[in-house]
């Protein structure tokens, strides 16, 4: 969370006035400082990032770590951004968008046929059901209904998301290249199947910086799992800023222990003594700084201070107390048990009015392969309030003008039964070809479905959308254009959509 | 406008830095120099279009070479003509106002256009002649003369400092004064060592006048022991070491004994190249300790995955791929990961480079799965200490005759021709008499497969349903895999009365995925199932027990040998059965018992989360049983089994290697008349049912590979080759040649120029193992010592090693890196743009390893030593440690980077060597004070002054343990899982996964240096992960310095270091007397290695006086503060005095001074 460039608040007492340096460069800095005020760029004065303007960039140009050398000049946002922050629900295990989404009325009237081979093509299968001998077409156990001015289907299991079916923009054709859980959840989340790339948040955060400077840039919010469901790990490269400065990295908010991890002071440690502690470990460090003239310990002096503050700033935000009842009616009693995924979006929703630039919620357990019917409704059930509460509770706020709320998980599910099928119970495998996602609020328009499946909900027929696509439009919502959003490293312009050519979905775009 | 004059300076800045480092002849020193200068410009704005990669190239112009750019194309005028670049296209586009003309441009998006010093760059260098040169990198390095500088003296110089000193007099700028000693001792104590001095040893410093006190301190530094971990903790980082496999399950797996051995390689001061070597090929090398093989689980460092549905062919390519772009990380400092799916846009690195070094790493004795267990083969158990002696006695005599197998395999061209030459032992085929059906499945491509018996009928015959997937692997020749719903229909062949003698069999590889139900199945089979099973067939089961059938009739789902099995083992594919006993190809050790092999089970959950899950299974189990599926399909009608039924008693192993596997039948009606083969020796079989008499098992049904007619019992991915029917009982000796003989003596029917590579080795092996006694003679031998070794490791700890596999590396080129697009087949070999390996030896592992230390290597030592500079001065000569390539930053001491490189390699690898010659340099002994020099070099790239920079997450801790007296010393062994905030394990993990409850150990766990710290890849430890430690998913050999509030929090609060504070005060009550003053100079003196001067002082008192009133006014707050962490307080010491004083150890522990080096 180091302050970004960009970030216009914030001043810190120190500049490079107070540093050891020649007097001609003081006399030039305070001519860059007039100008940087009159830009509105009147960054914190930190570390290397101050003596880039000082000196000139062209001579930090080698730093491959620093935040922006001109090679990856940002000039961010790229044009009049929709979104401002994001929030983004991930449903990790792949739900199956042939219960919940994307309905298909012709199939139960295939109960247990085989699908055609043409369908199949050529598809590589998993491991799980490559050696099955049959691919029983298993529909959907429960009814869809029309819901909204739009008439959108929805599954039964769905009654709240169908509440806000109007606000929702759809996209049925999202696909992926990925058929197993590990290299599709990096795939979605950074843009490669193989560790080692930033993830979208890290993007953001190192695009956008901050908008609170008292809290994290992204943060990351996990459910609590339920033992009952088959919950496929998650990992911290998921949120992790690969060859981004780690500062740009999730996170963690958690809701066991310290909801920062360290944050809290030690028993016997009030905050008062933190601060006496904190005044006199600054003021030594002035001295160093005076003393030795690395331009760090400025920045080291500023991070101290920042900690000090979140220690404030975080329990106020989880200190969920003063919510009036109509938040509780809204999120449901679950919203009262930190973990779950209702107190998720609730803490998303705090985190959206205080100015975080990107949350995202991991759900897990969606990997239905066997008992679709005994786990698809506590999956729905879980999670079917929060979201619809959290995307209300920003409408009636205003904050779903320059929100952007995404639902997705990393891929979609067979139409054909994994293993037994009957009438009352199926499981349903991988399946990278097609899934279903929604969005909804800032930069997407509203009552849309965009994209088709064929009758099994296996292929795309109309207006496929890649995961990269995918990942480019939420750029897109947030001002940036994927394709100018680059980073220079190991000698190439890495972008979160690398490196197959990636589109921007004009058809959903408000 | 003032924009443009800026850049102007720096025109003339480089064209003078230019003019500086030339020598004597004027006119070309004033030269600009293509690598310096110009290469990065093109490389940047040009290459990704017009560079060493032909898909993206444009216009058919390539920049990167001299004859591509200056070559005349059609219709399009000439890019760069050299001496005029009023005449070069390239420079009318770059300065063109037409933005439609203007280069560069990009596919999407805009590009940026050059900026005017870029331009002005390449037009002077046009002008000069637009003189090409190799990429500095690739060029083997040489020792340049030693520059002089104004304050040269000759005698006793360090070259080091010529070079820097040089450089910044060229610059205008002068070195920075020696740092103080006690500065001095800390920095060069942390450097090697990665601990503080103590105080002793600062004072015997300080007070000791003689000229050579510092080099007689660095000496000391090196012959620690704690040198070889702190070069470790580096190393880990270099080679990607981890506790954990990386992914899913991210179980952990017992590769430590690799991180001791790097240790101990340091300490040992084991010279680069060996070291090096072992790492990468030490099963290859000759042996006298376990040291190389241990060592070559370097390997198999990386990410492994049992990922239920993943395809293994994935995940075999992305193994290897994984290996060769972590070696080209660690040793050669590039990219080639870039190559996997095009050429490299700006290294000369093709994808066929790429593929033909990921052959070296392709061709370990390993399948890709690793079952989720701590050990996958192949393993090597580690003699304990008492043993270590006898063991290696026996290893040094089996290295020995492994060297001599080597060696005969590497001779084996001539040992054949000698052999064919004697005639006096020649490889007999086996009679062609009554051979119904030979598929040799080495069609290569397509859906039609050839029989080759003699007067086929019918000649061909057509796979359906799914194309096979041909060429995967190689055996006798490159295979045929049946895709899952792939089906060879063979027609009536084989259709015979139970008075019929017929044999069948062939080569077999099962798919060597997770276990789920159709691993195995249906071989050959010609049997009808909705004819009751009537016919034959040769299956394996679930369990890998072959089994062959022939059956009049049987009950629908009639396996009456066989137990039901249990619903939810069906249907969920993570449950295994019974674990076979597992066939290692590798020696030792064969005596792995099943609980080394069992995966780890995850440890004690929480008590309320067990009770949780107990009920949610009970209430799932009763909800199953409420909508227990029904069966699709029908009950077995009733009726009685006819037919001989005959089993395998011993399991085969899925261990994804070939297997041949054949049966032969008399014609006799009894079980008793059939026998089966594995690798043409008859295996004890019992009989499961025998009453068919002469019962008919003729049947309509067609003859199938991988499947029961029509769709029942698939094998399903299995590969296959050499299948044969004949219509006619084999003779014992005749089912012995039939693996390899037969087509042995087939091939030699040809002359050997026209052997293929495949053929060749069959014959290499066939005569090694079958025909050469030497051969035999040496093989029983290295057995017999084999189970010596496996007594003599008897309760010794597993750990990971690589083994190579018999077989000749290859690797397929895959087009856009997928992994089912294979195009040509490379053999194992090095890029082509660096020397090549020598042509007289095998190539393998031990080839590389050769070739990368060999002094025509232009890549190793400059990396290596570039490591070893960015570890002591924060910053490589080259900054992209990772990056030697044309995108990489060019050296900002080239000549300097060569010297130590040559001075690396010439003196004998010598590591401690190094490390000396730069800490004693007067470069590195500057003070870090940043003085007038900052303006002109902000960043230290010129070194004129000392290293000071953020320690790294692993020194931060181990220093805050060792200030505290806390920290234990032990080197080596497992590691540890300290102090870590609850849940951080839980909230990623699979529930079943043996790392998902991080079971914090207690006692001397708690202290121990940092690089012991379990690694779980996927959920790093936060207070490391905040100070930028890598997870270890990839190499990293630079890591980042961030400095973010979480550090903040991380040293403030963690309660390691709240118990280290505590620790500080009170080892400073202890140590002193109860003046504050004293007890603060010696918190100066064990932190920061000074007295803290008068004004530190100041603030720390009068910070004392508060905290001291504070903690005496609130006795509880002092009592919660001073108990915290496992450790026992002092109880001598009052409370309110020890939580004062740990309050002002803490401020001392959280000071910029103290956490910089």
């Amino acid at each position: 969370m180091k302050q970004h460039p960009l970030c216009s608040d914030c001043e810190d007492k120190i500049t490079p006035i107070d540093l050891p340096i020649p007097a001609g460069l003081k006399k030039e800095w305070s001519a860059c400082e007039s100008r940087r005020q009159f830009l509105g760029r009147a960054g914190k004065v930190l570390g290397w990032a101050s003596l880039a303007t000082l000196f000139g960039e062209a001579s930090l140009r080698h730093s491959v770590f620093a935040s922006a050398s001109d090679e990856n000049d940002l000039k961010l946002p790229h044009f009049a951004p929709k979104a401002k922050r994001a929030i983004y629900l991930f449903m990790s295990g792949a739900p199956p968008q042939v219960d919940l989404f994307d309905y298909k009325p012709n199939l139960a009237a295939q109960f247990n046929a085989d699908m055609p081979a043409s369908v199949r093509g050529n598809q590589q299968l998993t491991g799980m059901t490559a050696g099955q001998a049959r691919f029983p077409v298993a529909p959907a156990h429960w009814p869809f209904r029309q819901h909204g001015k739009t008439g959108t289907w929805i599954s039964d299991l769905l009654p709240y998301t169908a509440r806000m079916v109007d606000d929702l923009t759809f996209i049925k054709s999202l696909n992926t290249d990925a058929i197993n859980h590990e290299p599709a959840i990096m795939l979605i989340n950074t843009g490669n199947m193989n560790a080692g790339k930033p993830c979208l948040g890290a993007w953001l955060a190192y695009g956008l910086g901050s908008m609170n400077d008292n809290l994290p840039t992204f943060v990351v919010l996990q459910t609590k799992t339920n033992p009952k469901e088959n919950n496929q790990p998650v990992s911290s490269r998921l949120w992790s800023s690969g060859f981004l400065s780690s500062e740009f990295a999730g996170v963690g908010l958690r809701s066991v222990g310290d909801p920062v991890l360290y944050l809290q002071d030690p028993a016997g440690v009030d905050r008062e003594t933190r601060r006496k502690m904190l005044d006199a470990v600054e003021e030594i460090n002035r001295q160093t700084l005076a003393e030795v003239g690395d331009p760090e310990t400025n920045s080291r002096i500023a991070q101290y201070e920042m900690a000090f503050r979140m220690q404030s700033s975080v329990p106020e935000l989880t200190d969920l107390s003063k919510e009036p009842q109509s938040t509780w009616d809204l999120y449901g009693p679950d919203a009262k048990q930190p973990g779950t995924f209702a107190y998720n979006c609730l803490l998303a929703r705090r985190m959206a009015e205080r100015g975080v630039r990107f949350t995202q919620i991991y759900k897990r357990g969606w990997d239905v392969h066997d008992n679709v019917v005994g786990n698809l409704p506590i999956l729905c059930q879980e999670t079917d309030q929060g979201c619809y509460a959290l995307v209300t509770d920003l409408k009636r706020r205003g904050l779903l003008d320059d929100t952007l709320v995404i639902w997705a998980g990393e891929f979609g599910r067979t139409v054909y039964s994994q293993g037994g099928l009957s009438q009352e119970n199926y499981g349903r495998d991988h399946h990278p070809r097609c899934f279903t996602a929604w969005m909804a609020g800032a930069g997407v328009r509203p009552a849309v479905a965009f994209g088709e499946t064929d009758d099994y909900s296996y292929n795309v027929v109309k207006d496929p959308v890649h995961v990269r696509d995918f990942n480019a439009t939420i750029l897109h919502c947030l001002g940036i254009d994927h394709n100018r959003f680059t980073y220079e490293f190991q000698g190439l312009h890495q972008k979160l959509t690398s490196p197959v050519p990636a589109f921007v979905v004009q058809g959903i775009l408000a | 406008m003032l924009v443009g004059v800026r850049h102007l300076n720096i025109v003339v800045l480089a064209v003078a830095i230019a003019a500086s480092v030339g020598c004597s002849r004027e006119h070309i020193s004033r030269r600009l120099d293509f690598n310096q200068d110009v290469q990065p410009i093109l490389a940047s704005r040009c290459f990704s279009c017009h560079g060493p990669d032909p898909e993206m190239r444009k216009a058919g112009l390539r920049l990167d070479l001299a004859e591509w750019a200056m070559k005349k194309r059609e219709g399009h005028p000439d890019a760069i003509v050299a001496g005029h670049p009023e005449k070069s296209e390239l420079v009318k586009r770059i300065q063109s106002k037409d933005p439609k003309y203007l280069m560069p441009q990009a596919e999407h998006g805009e590009a940026k256009p050059m900026r005017a010093d870029e331009i002005a760059i390449l037009k002077e260098w046009i002008k000069q002649g637009a003189v090409y040169r190799p990429h500095w990198a690739f060029e083997v390095p040489a020792r340049p003369a030693v520059p002089h500088h104004s304050a040269s003296n000759g005698e006793g110089e360090n070259p080091i400092d010529n070079f820097i000193f040089a450089r910044l007099q060229r610059e205008g700028l002068q070195p920075s004064a020696e740092a103080d000693k006690p500065a001095l001792i800390r920095r060069v104590t942390l450097d090697l060592t990665g601990l503080l001095p103590t105080p002793e040893e600062v004072q015997a410093f300080v007070s000791n006048s003689s000229p050579n006190a510092y080099e007689k301190l660095v000496d000391r530094l090196l012959a620690k022991p704690t040198f070889g971990e702190q070069r470790a903790r580096y190393w880990l980082d270099y080679a990607r070491y981890a506790d954990t496999y990386g992914l899913h399950f991210d179980n952990s797996r017992d590769i430590w004994p690799y991180r001791d051995y790097v240790i101990q390689s340091f300490n040992n001061n084991k010279p680069f190249d060996q070291f090096a070597m072992e790492q990468i090929a030490g099963d290859l090398m000759p042996m006298k300790t376990l040291d190389p093989l241990i060592g070559s689980g370097y390997v198999r460092l990386g990410v492994s995955s049992n990922e239920g549905g993943t395809i293994s062919e994935e995940l075999r390519v992305n193994i290897a791929r994984e290996r060769t772009e972590a070696f080209g990380a660690t040793f050669m400092g590039i990219t080639v990961g870039c190559a996997v799916c095009h050429d490299h846009k700006f290294d000369p690195t093709t994808q066929r480079d790429f593929y033909s070094l990921s052959a070296f790493f392709n061709n370990l004795d390993e399948k890709p799965f690793n079952d989720d267990r701590p050990v996958w083969a192949p393993v090597v158990r580690v003699p304990k200490a008492d043993k270590a002696e006898a063991y290696n006695r026996v290893l040094v005599r089996r290295s020995e005759l492994q060297q001599r197998l080597d060696t005969m395999r590497l001779d084996a061209r001539n040992l054949v021709t000698q052999w064919l030459a004697a005639k006096t032992d020649p490889a007999r085929a086996v009679s062609g008499d009554k051979l119904i059906i030979r598929l040799r499945l080495d069609e290569g491509t397509g859906e039609e497969l050839k029989n080759s018996a003699p007067n086929a009928n019918p000649a061909t015959f057509k796979t359906t349903t799914m194309k096979p997937e041909w060429g995967e692997t190689t055996w006798l020749w490159p295979d045929f895999r049946m895709q899952s719903s792939t089906r060879v229909p063979l027609g009536q062949a084989g259709d015979y009365e139970a008075s019929h003698a017929f044999s069948a069999g062939g080569w077999f590889m099962f798919r060597a995925a997770p276990f789920h139900p159709g691993s195995f199945g249906t071989l050959i089979s010609k049997m009808g199932s909705t004819q009751h099973d009537r016919g034959w067939e040769l299956a394996a089961d679930d369990n890998g027990i072959l089994s062959v059938a022939l059956v009049n009739q049987a009950p629908k789902e009639g396996k009456p040998e066989k137990k039901p099995k249990k619903e939810d083992e069906k249907k969920d594919p993570r449950k295994k059965p019974t674990e076979a006993k597992e066939a290692f190809n590798y020696p030792t050790p064969q005596d792995l018992s099943k609980k080394d092999l069992a995966p780890n089970k995850p440890p004690e959950q929480l008590k309320a989360e067990k009770e949780e899950e107990k009920k949610a299974k009970a209430k799932e189990k009763e909800e199953a049983k409420k909508k227990k599926p029904a069966p699709v399909e029908k009950p077995g009608e009733n009726i009685p089994e006819v037919a001989i039924r005959v089993a395998a008693v011993k399991p085969l192993s899925l261990d994804n290697a070939w297997k041949h596997i054949f049966f032969t039948y008399d014609g006799s009606g009894n079980a008793s008349g059939v026998k089966i083969y594995v690798d043409g020796v008859q295996v004890a079989t019992h009989v499961v049912k025998d009453n068919l008499g002469k019962a008919t098992i003729r049947t309509d049904a067609p003859m199938q590979l991988g499947w029961r007619n029509p769709d029942e019992h698939p094998a399903k991915d299995a590969r296959y080759q050499d299948v044969r029917l004949y219509a006619r009982t084999l003779a014992i000796d005749e089912v012995r040649r039939l693996p390899f003989e037969d087509y042995v003596a087939e091939i030699t029917t040809q002359p050997p120029a026209q052997w293929t590579a495949d053929q060749r080795h069959v014959i290499n092996e066939f005569y090694l193992n079958n025909v050469d006694p030497t051969w035999r003679r040496i093989k029983r031998e290295i057995a017999a010592l084999d189970a010596q070794l496996d007594q003599l490791s008897a309760g010794g700890d597993l750990t990971l090693v690589s083994w190579e596999k018999p077989t000749v590396p290859y690797a397929h080129v895959l087009t856009r890196g997928v992994y089912t697009a294979r195009t040509e087949r490379v053999g194992a070999d090095t890029p082509h743009f660096l020397p090549p390996l020598p042509a007289n030896e095998l190539r393998n592992r031990l080839a590389l390893a050769k070739w990368t230390v060999s002094p025509d290597n232009p890549l190793t030592a400059r990396v290596t030593v570039n490591r070893m500079w960015y570890e002591l001065f924060g910053c490589g000569l080259v900054e992209t440690t990772e990056d030697f390539g044309i995108m990489g930053q060019r050296p900002s001491h080239p000549q300097l980077l060569d010297w130590l490189a040559v001075e690396f390699r010439d003196n004998g690898w010598n590591i401690k060597h190094m490390y000396k010659l730069m800490v004693m340099s007067a470069t590195y002994r500057q003070s870090s004070k940043a003085g007038s020099q900052l303006a002109k070099d902000p960043r230290n790239v010129l070194l004129s002054r000392g290293p000071r920079f953020r320690m790294d997450a692993e020194m931060v801790r181990d220093i805050g343990l060792q200030s505290s007296g806390l920290l234990v010393g032990k080197i080596g062994g497992p590691s540890v899982k300290p102090y870590q905030p609850p849940s951080i394990w839980e909230q990623v993990s699979y529930p079943t996964s043996d790392t998902v409850h991080y079971a914090q150990e207690h006692g001397d766990a708690l202290h121990r240096r940092s690089l012991y710290t379990y690694v779980k890849r996927m959920a790093p430890l936060p207070n490391m992960d905040a100070f930028d430690a890598p997870t270890r998913d990839v190499v990293c050999t630079r890591r980042q310095r961030t400095d973010t509030p979480l550090q903040a929090l991380v040293t403030m609060n963690d309660v390691q270091w709240v118990e280290a504070a505590r620790g500080v005060a009170e080892r400073v009550i202890r140590e002193t007397g109860p003046d504050p003053e004293q007890r603060i100079n010696r918190m100066g003196m064990i932190l920061l290695a000074r007295v803290p001067p008068p004004q530190m002082a100041v603030v720390l008192e009068k910070s004392f006086d508060e905290m001291q009133k504070h903690y005496a006014a609130n006795p509880k707050d002092a009592h919660s503060l001073v108990n915290l962490g496992e450790k026992r307080r002092d109880t001598s010491i009052r409370e309110p005095e020890l939580a004062a004083w740990t309050m002002i150890a803490s401020e001392m522990l959280n000071l910029d001074e103290t956490i910089n080096k």
